[in-house]
């Protein structure tokens, strides 16, 4: 029994049930929230959330720790500052057997790459030969569960512009998904019916 | 060509704006030594040696910070220098404690209660001091790219590649953005932190790698390494916050909510006792700390009696700050009372207050400050002039001597001259009167002004309820 399974176990959970995906909603209590999504044919993660309100100022937005990233509406408000649409941009995706990170833009041929696990920081660490890009990916699955990642784990290859980097996942994990998943099954949604016709 | 030229003139005018000279704005400091005695003249600040060395002491207070809620009274004669001793307290404090400074009549609006306005004043005094992780980008220049629309008008579009050891990215820039790297002058080569929530931008030096760009460069460039990793960095800083903006931002009404929510700006006491319990349990922590500032109120004796216990009873709790009141009243009465009182002020309150009096100044004083007021309006003055202008000061007041500074100089300037002489301050105090002058004019012509038929009613008085 983890740490971190025992604070999923305590955190205050409800879900819906929306077609094929399965919401699940973790409040953890001190200010810390996570929202799972379930894909109910093959059990597996599509997205996962995190929100961490911050103490001072109020209501934080919801950052993305797994599936895409929430689309932005052409906002009036440009940042002062932020990444041109065209620089690289990394997603996370879980399946089965493996963790998956997809990094698009990066038009560079797969010679170019070195993906190696670093021990000290326990983060998978990009580089590029040509020192076009560099990039320290956390892995928070592992993290939670104080393990460090292994080398022998990570494969990449790359495709239509696209680096796919994909860390086979450890035993320990796959347990404690298991159990999760027990966990989340054991949550009912309140009915469905919608409380206001919507016109 | 023609657009390019308009935003070259703006630019310019962007540099070189002046800053405007107020009535304080030659005071630097308080003008002490290390073992806060007062230096006769220092700092923009001349005489009034007791009162200086009181606020000195006071300064020490603050700082130590381990005194909450007393309070000081700054006590004399209109112009001799109370608002010129708090400006210089503020001054020495710096810019990490805070001071607020107010004036008393400014709590009476329609928007909140009296009490309500005093109870924000005190807390902008408190500020917490707290560590917080912000986003920075940290990298050498490559290039800066900023393109004007032809036509003049319209937003400016902006890019920056930035590139460490390792990377190399392109960011798009916000108009803001453009804006303070125009400022800053960045240009490739330059090692820059942006700090990403606030876009502060900090240039560190020029990369080692470009070292031989120029063969003369300033004495103060500094070159440093490129830096490695990642551009973007999570970085620990410290910040100061009052408590009053930490209010704010929790008290707002979110969303389109806000625009039926009638926001009167105060504030519910529910959302400023969950803050204050939040801001001890941090302290405890050793995630924040209560650094205790200022609120200077100006004219105290404008605040009613109402506000008069409000802050016998404020001062007591230990979160409250150093209150320093100014006034320049005698015995008179409380307003919203019948009664007198030292000051205008109540007397448990006055028991509660040390008080700092202030003396008139000498003449030598009075021609020191004439002295440094022509140094700061930029107005060259004859030695016979500055006699001249010191003496009136002694008769009139000092306020009225400075204002001749200004004006005398302009005379001057009319008849080609680069020094203000005697001749023109004669001319200036011909052409304006003094307030002693004007009184008498008055009472001389009483019968010609208007409304004069009416009998004079009771005595005039101030009206004060």
């Amino acid at each position: 029994m983890t740490d971190w399974l025992s604070q999923l176990k305590k955190a205050k959970k409800s879900c819906i049930v929306d077609g094929k995906l399965k919401k699940v909603h973790f409040d953890f209590g001190d200010g810390r929230e996570m929202v799972e999504e379930y894909n109910l044919d093959t059990n597996v993660v599509t997205r996962r959330a995190w929100r961490c309100n911050k103490e001072l100022k109020g209501e934080d937005k919801w950052d993305v720790e797994i599936g895409d990233p929430e689309p932005v509406y052409n906002s009036d408000d440009m940042p002062l500052i932020r990444e041109n649409s065209n620089q690289p941009i990394v997603s996370r995706r879980v399946t089965r057997m493996n963790l998956e990170w997809r990094i698009r833009n990066l038009p560079y041929s797969l010679e170019t790459y070195s993906v190696t696990a670093d021990q000290d920081s326990g983060c998978l660490v990009v580089r590029t030969t040509n020192k076009k890009y560099f990039k320290k990916l956390a892995i928070p699955d592992l993290t939670r569960l104080h393990l460090l990642p292994q080398q022998e784990n990570v494969t990449f290859s790359h495709k239509f512009n696209t680096l796919i980097i994909t860390y086979k996942k450890p035993k320990a994990l796959l347990e404690l998904e298991k159990s999760l998943l027990e966990e989340v099954e054991k949550v009912q949604p309140k009915h469905q019916d919608m409380d206001c016709k919507p016109s | 060509m023609a657009a390019a030229a308009a935003a070259k003139i703006a630019e310019v005018r962007e540099t070189t704006r002046v800053e405007r000279i107020g009535a304080h704005s030659h005071i630097r400091g308080l003008g002490l030594d290390e073992s806060l005695e007062a230096r006769h003249v220092s700092q923009g600040m001349v005489g009034q040696v007791a009162a200086r060395r009181a606020v000195g002491i006071v300064l020490q207070m603050v700082r130590d910070g381990r005194i909450a809620g007393r309070a000081v009274l700054l006590a004399g004669q209109p112009g001799t220098g109370k608002t010129a001793l708090a400006t210089a307290l503020a001054a020495a404090l710096g810019h990490d404690t805070p001071f607020t400074s107010m004036a008393g009549s400014e709590i009476y609006s329609l928007e909140m209660s009296k009490t309500e306005a005093l109870t924000q004043a005190i807390r902008k005094s408190i500020g917490v001091r707290i560590k917080e992780e912000s986003e920075i980008i940290e990298g050498e220049v490559v290039e800066v790219q900023i393109e004007r629309p032809a036509t003049g008008v319209g937003a400016k579009v902006g890019k920056l590649i930035l590139k460490t050891t390792d990377m190399e990215t392109v960011y798009d820039l916000g108009g803001k953005m453009i804006d303070s790297i125009l400022k800053e002058k960045v240009q490739s080569g330059d090692v820059i932190t942006i700090d990403k929530a606030t876009g502060k931008i900090t240039r560190l030096g020029r990369s080692f790698a470009r070292a031989r760009d120029y063969d003369a460069t300033g004495q103060q460039t500094r070159f440093v390494q490129c830096p490695e990793g990642e551009l973007q960095k999570r970085k620990e800083v410290v910040h100061t916050v009052t408590l009053h903006e930490i209010d704010v931002i929790n008290s707002r009404t979110h969303g389109f909510l806000a625009l039926f929510s009638g926001d009167t700006g105060e504030i519910k006491p529910e959302v400023r006792e969950q803050i204050n319990g939040k801001v001890a349990e941090w302290r405890e922590e050793g995630k924040a700390e209560i650094i205790p500032g200022v609120l200077f109120i100006d004219e105290v004796h404008m605040l009613d009696i109402e506000c008069f216990s409000f802050l016998n009873r404020a001062l007591e709790n230990e979160m409250s700050p150093i209150v320093i009141m100014a006034t320049n009243r005698g015995i008179t009465k409380i307003r919203g009372t019948t009664y007198k009182s030292p000051h205008g002020i109540p007397l448990d309150l006055l028991d509660r207050t040390i008080i700092v009096p202030t003396q008139p100044y000498e003449e030598k004083e009075l021609r020191e400050i004439l002295s440094i007021r022509c140094e700061e309006e930029d107005c060259m003055m004859s030695d016979n002039a500055l006699t001249v202008l010191t003496r009136i000061s002694k008769e009139t007041s000092l306020r009225y001597g400075m204002q001749l500074i200004m004006t005398s100089m302009l005379i001057a300037r009319k008849r080609k001259a680069h020094e203000v002489d005697v001749e023109d301050i004669k001319r200036a105090y011909q052409l304006f009167f003094d307030e002693g002058r004007s009184v008498q004019f008055l009472k001389e012509y009483q019968q010609e002004f208007m409304f004069n038929e009416m009998e004079d009613r009771e005595e005039m008085e101030m009206e004060t309820n």
